[in-house]
């Protein structure tokens, strides 16, 4: 299972890196953190020309907060993500999927941008930048653009980037007041890839339920959001059967794939019963919050 | 029972002698061997799963650089000897033969089927030169289950058997069987299906071959269970005299039956290198290991008992199909020791048995720790079905069925003798270790809160090696040989043919042998893995504990009877006044009288003695296994199912075992846990799955999934008093005990768990979407 | 096929070398460094066989490329311990039968000392998660644990006994 023969290249600077993209587009990938993609080449299922390694720059590194929005390099490992204090107060919906990315060992290397882009949906990151309507930076030869979370997964590992552009930083909104999460997964083992994940972000305002996100792992080729039971919550009092109208309502909504590991039917059972339990523990962490 | 002369390793839990080197990573394995100018095997393996090869185009590759050559189906054929698959030629199969050539050429037949081999200066260049190969294909319609292979109408596999019957289908009967059920209060019907999965070691399979041209002599650093195995396949494909292949392993990461280092990518290698006159390495990635190794388990039964009113079982009626893959394996022998074995340790009067095989084009069937542990899925699973219909508690039907110890012991219908069998004693342990009506109590209440708790028992026997069959040696290899030598150094060395992969021999029998023979341990030496210097053996089948345990101990008695007999001459004092204490050899009660071994081996050595004195102090042994014995226990599961994600934890796992007198503790406990952990994987995470058209599923770590730390709970372990049979050797094999009766265990507590729902499983393979399925199909009412 | 020149460091030993780029780290290890102590298990990362420490942290070796350890420092099983001899961790394991087969072993007892080092006082759940990415097959793992537990409780006694 040894990976197939491929140009290198380890630019020292974004700039280098998008030039590197420019020169080579879709012949090129970019290696970030490698736990997905040096698989895929061991596995001989890719075979670009070129590595643009960018594991060297070190700009694209850092956990910084403006104006309400915490700003993540591309670069960033997981496991400083995880261990980040900023993002443990202010994107506590990150911080609850974080240590359920595979094992330490992957997070030691596998990089907050690099899971981002590419947009495995049945990954943990994918649906917490959808749940929160994250921002995706990249940066092309003709300048930065910036890419909300809607419209950034486009389909299985699919994203909008340009094969001329980099992924330089992803932004997620800091949690207001009232505001709890959670992050479910039913996986076949621990740190395990879900068969059905849920994010979830619960705002209440005078004991109502003002705000909420809902956004699934693999039940789609993205990270779905469930609109359609956030908008049954949305100004509602917390309770069971609330949770339950809306788990049923979810669970109506998605049209899951059967695989080896879960049927569709499976898949939508399972996702009924993370909402309801999502729900309840956001529902929880906010009134602490409140 | 003989006294054996120290009696202070044996039964103790002494460190491991293998552990210094693997726990610094000083182990060696195939892949880490390095030999001059040694080149890398990859195959070229077909993507269907039912073809004609049309033709192969090995032109690109071979001008790669890097490459050296690529030797295809027809090439192979052309500098080797075609022969029987090695493992039915050893177990001396009668039945359907299918032809075919070592690597395949006019057809392949599974999905990863080896049509040519590319040798390259590096495993990456020789992946690089297989992506070059260019194979035309006719596509053939894939024969992916039995019930097709069965059917008259399915494409034969192998032309020369015109069907793919792997097995003729026969019927046995054992006892009255008409009689039995014509007078039995109910008759059961059931099915009942056990998946495929497999072993799955954490090293795969291969080797290294290395031809030498000048002396015309080969060497192949093989992965095996057995190195004289894999020299005399490699001699005979290769046409060879045996006494120029030497076979020689180092250590070896797991097998669990898979590696008989005989494989045909094995002997392909070997071929390419006596061609090329240089050392070629072959290892099998994750993704060869899943898909082409091989797989097991595969069976299904149609099972009707004859029951009395208050839960006798009186006899069992079964049908097998069993899928024994495409290539030849050990699925056509599978029946045999399944029907033997079915009575289990139950008073049944009758059992018809009758079986088949099916080929079908998926990867062959192999040995997989427990081969005929299907034996005790069924039984197990219809004695709780039984169980519930009845309403009786699974402990009591189990204890009322067992047969009790008797002199003459019972005989199980098929005819092996029940001798020692503690059956009762270990359903009766783990009742006093498993409060169950405080489970029941406690499972009540939770059911009360919408948690599903459920509880597990099932008993197994185990013919580790079995009681001796009047007039022969018992087990299917009846005599184990073993050299023993004593060094000039005072080191005792024993040559066995065992071939340990995790089995920890080179530390029990030095336990044993230093015992006896009255040394240290640390000055015993146990030799293995080379054929040119050790007899022939195999380790597999749970035999090593009795027929190696009692090899060394009765071949290191009759070599210390031999250096004490030296030493009466060197200390001029009687023989029987002799005794041999911490490697030294003194007249009784004379402490300052000792003389060290490695002296009396010196001088045995020297030329001093007459013609009248045995001075050789090198024997072999034989051992027929003794008395043998029977080994077994009774297992026990508390799961959790969560009903709303089909999520199954272990809470608690109980073993009450019978496994004879215990050679290392830790060792034997070690095994159980090891066999229970691949159980619960088999039910809960492993398939080897195949979709409609033959292409295998579950090709990476990704979908064939094993247990982890997470997945397995600790394990209590509880070792019962043994019945001895022997005079000496009553050590009895632990093996493959684990995998066979964990399946059960799981299931039946899954069952108990859902049984508000009214659920029955007919099957070994729970993923949490099948518990799902089970708890929507079922019927409360049951 | 570029080959990249790297120098780094290995169990405290400057080590250089001309990996293709493609290389793994566990490759350029066993192969170019005859540093064969850390295992090949699947080669796409799940079983943890060829686990290394990488700048203080366990990695899967497989998932990095030998290019990417340039200017490292890297510890494989043969350092572990002092002079290539069994240190605490390994000491504890063999008191406790930790292993069978060996193969899955250098991965288990690198994750366990990286995860030991930062959590000294884990308790077994914690072990048992920490290792879930380590497959064995042979020994159902309680005899790994068992080797961790006893090593973290030699360590606080050890410590004990020095502040004492």
């Amino acid at each position: 299972m040894k990976l197939p023969p491929v140009d290198y290249e380890a630019p020292r600077t974004a700039s280098e890196a998008v030039d590197l993209l420019a020169e080579h587009q879709d012949e090129a990938s970019v290696l970030a953190g490698g736990q997905s993609l040096i698989p895929l080449l061991a596995l001989r299922l890719a075979q670009p020309a070129l590595l643009i390694d960018i594991n060297g720059v070190r700009e694209l590194s850092g956990v910084s907060v403006t104006d309400g929005w915490v700003a993540i390099g591309a670069m960033t490992r997981e496991y400083v993500a995880e261990e980040s204090g900023t993002i443990a107060d202010a994107v506590p919906l990150l911080a609850a999927a974080l240590p359920l990315i595979g094992h330490e060992a992957i997070r030691s290397r596998g990089t907050v941008g690099g899971s981002l882009a590419h947009a495995d949906p049945a990954a943990e990151l994918p649906a917490v930048a959808r749940a929160l309507d994250a921002e995706f930076v990249v940066r092309g030869p003709s300048g930065e653009r910036v890419v909300p979370a809607a419209e950034w997964f486009e389909g299985y590992l699919t994203t909008s980037r340009q094969p001329d552009e980099l992924l330089t930083e992803v932004r997620f909104p800091a949690a207001g007041p009232g505001t709890g999460v959670s992050f479910q997964e039913v996986a076949r083992r621990h740190g395990d890839f879900a068969m059905v994940g849920l994010a979830t972000s619960v705002t209440l305002s005078d004991g109502a339920i003002s705000d909420a996100r809902l956004a699934f792992a693999g039940v789609s080729d993205v990270p779905a959001r469930a609109t359609g039971a956030e908008e049954l919550l949305a100004g509602r009092r917390p309770s069971a059967e609330l949770f339950d109208q809306a788990a049923r309502r979810a669970a109506s909504d998605i049209d899951p794939p059967s695989d080896l590991h879960g049927s569709a039917d499976y898949r939508k059972k399972v996702a009924a019963a993370l909402v309801r339990r999502g729900l309840r523990e956001a529902v929880d962490n906010a009134q602490e919050r409140q | 029972m003989t006294a054996i002369a120290a009696e202070r390793y044996t039964g103790a839990s002494i460190k491991r002698s293998e552990d210094p080197r693997i726990l610094t990573g000083a182990g060696r394995y195939v892949d880490d061997i390095k030999l001059p100018g040694m080149l890398h095997a990859a195959f070229v393996r077909s993507p269907m799963a039912h073809a004609r090869v049309l033709s192969v185009d090995a032109s690109a590759a071979r001008d790669l650089p890097g490459v050296v050559a690529v030797y295809t189906g027809a090439e192979l054929e052309a500098i080797t000897v075609p022969g029987p698959d090695a493992l039915m030629a050893l177990m001396g199969w009668q039945g359907p033969t299918p032809e075919f050539t070592l690597l395949a050429t006019d057809k392949v037949r599974f999905a990863g089927d080896p049509v040519a081999v590319v040798i390259a200066e590096s495993r990456y260049l020789a992946e690089d030169g297989c992506e070059l190969v260019a194979v035309e294909y006719e596509d053939l319609p894939p024969v992916v289950n039995a019930a097709f292979a069965l059917d008259p109408a399915s494409p034969p596999v192998f032309e020369n058997l015109g069907d793919n019957i792997a097995r003729t289908h026969s019927r046995n009967e054992f006892g009255d069987v008409a009689a039995t059920f014509a007078g039995a209060d109910r008759v059961f019907d059931t099915h009942i299906d056990v998946h495929r999965h497999q072993n799955v070691p954490m090293e795969g399979r291969g080797c290294v071959a290395s031809y030498d041209a000048d002396s015309g002599a080969m060497t192949v650093y093989a992965a095996t269970q057995s190195v004289h195995v894999s020299k005399i396949a490699v001699a005979m494909r290769l046409g060879m005299e045996h006494d120029k292949v030497r076979a020689l392993a180092g250590d070896i990461g797991g097998s669990f039956g898979l590696k008989i280092g005989a494989s045909r990518e094995e002997l392909a290698v070997a071929a390419a290198s006596r061609q090329l006159g240089r050392p070629v390495k072959w290892v099998e990635d994750r993704g060869e290991n899943l898909t082409t190794s091989g797989q097991a388990r595969e069976e299904s039964f149609d099972v009707r008992a004859a029951v009395s009113n208050d839960g006798d079982l009186l006899g069992l009626d079964v049908q097998m199909v069993i899928d024994t893959g495409a290539y030849p394996g050990m699925g056509a022998m599978v029946p045999d020791i399944v029907q033997a074995m079915f009575p289990g340790p139950y008073k049944m009067a009758a059992l018809g048995f009758e079986s088949t095989g099916a080929i079908t084009n998926k990867a062959c069937y192999v040995a997989y720790r427990g081969p005929w542990a299907s034996e005790t899925f069924v039984r197990e699973r219809v004695i709780d079905l039984i169980a519930k219909d009845l309403g009786i508690d699974p402990l009591e039907i189990r204890l009322r069925n067992a047969a009790p110890r008797t002199d003459p012991p019972a005989v199980m219908v098929t005819g092996r003798p029940l001798v020692g069998v503690t059956t009762q004693e270990s359903l009766q342990r783990i009742a006093q270790l498993v409060d169950f009506p405080a489970f029941r109590r406690r499972q009540t209440e939770a059911r009360e809160r919408g948690v599903y708790l459920g509880i597990g028992v099932a008993t197994f026997i185990e013919a580790a090696p079995g009681p001796r069959e009047p007039g022969g040696p018992s087990g299917p290899m009846g005599l184990e040989n073993m050299r023993l030598r004593l060094e000039e150094d005072g080191i005792v060395v024993l040559f066995t043919g065992q071939m340990p992969h995790g089995q920890s021999h080179q530390t029990t029998l030095a336990q044993i042998a230093a015992d006896e023979f009255g040394v240290p341990f640390e000055q015993v030496r146990v030799v293995v893995g080379d054929s040119d210097v050790v007899p022939f053996g195999l380790t597999g089948g749970s035999r090593s504990a009795t027929m190696t345990g009692g090899v060394a101990l009765h071949g290191a008695r009759q070599l210390k009877a031999k250096v004490i007999d030296v030493a009466s001459h060197l200390m001029e004092a009687s023989a029987q006044d002799l005794e041999i204490t911490d490697g030294q050899v003194f007249v009784r009660g004379d402490p300052a009288s000792g003389i060290g071994v490695g002296e009396v081996a010196r001088r045995a050595a020297s030329g001093e003695f007459g013609a009248d004195v045995d001075a050789n102090l090198e024997i072999v042994a034989q051992f027929d296994g003794g008395e043998g014995g029977w080994s077994g226990g009774t297992h026990c599961a508390i799961v959790e199912v969560d009903t709303e994600t089909g999520i199954v934890k272990v809470e608690r796992y109980v073993v009450a075992e019978d496994c004879g007198a215990l050679i290392n503790p830790a060792v034997v406990e070690g095994q159980i846990r090891g066999g229970v952990a691949q159980g619960i994987g088999a039910v809960l995470l492993e398939r080897s799955a195949y979709d409609e058209d033959g292409n295998c599923q579950s090709a990476t770590f990704m979908d064939y999934l094993l247990p982890t730390a997470c997945d397995v709970p600790r394990i209590e372990i509880e070792h019962l008093e043994t019945v001895p049979l022997d005079a000496d050797v009553n050590f009895r094999g632990v093996g493959e005990g684990g995998m066979i009766v964990a399946p059960p265990t799981i299931v039946n507590a899954i069952e108990d768990a859902l049984s508000p729902f009214g659920v029955r499983i007919r099957e070994q393979h729970l993923p949490p979407a099948r518990i799902l399925e089970l708890i929507a199909e079922a019927d409360p009412a049951q | 096929m570029t080959e990249v020149d790297i120098t780094l460091t290995v169990n405290g030993a400057t080590r250089t070398g001309s990996p293709e780029a493609r290389k793994t780290l566990a490759d350029f290890l066993r192969d170019d460094l005859s540093l064969t102590g850390t295992h090949l298990g699947c080669e796409h990362g799940v079983c943890g066989a060829c686990t290394v420490i990488v700048d203080g942290r366990a990695v899967r070796s497989c998932l990095m490329l030998a290019v990417q350890a340039a200017g490292s420092e890297v510890t494989t099983i043969e350092g572990l311990g002092p002079d290539g001899e069994m240190g605490p961790l390994q000491q504890a394991m063999w008191d406790s039968h930790s292993f069978q087969c060996g193969f899955c072993t250098p991965g288990m007892v690198v994750q366990a000392a990286a995860f030991l080092s930062d959590h000294p006082d884990a308790d077994e759940q914690q072990i048992r998660e920490a290792l879930s990415g380590n497959i064995c097959r042979c020994t159902g793992y309680q005899s790994i644990i068992d080797g961790v537990l006893l090593a973290a409780e030699r360590s606080r006694e050890g410590s004990a006994r020095e502040t004492a």
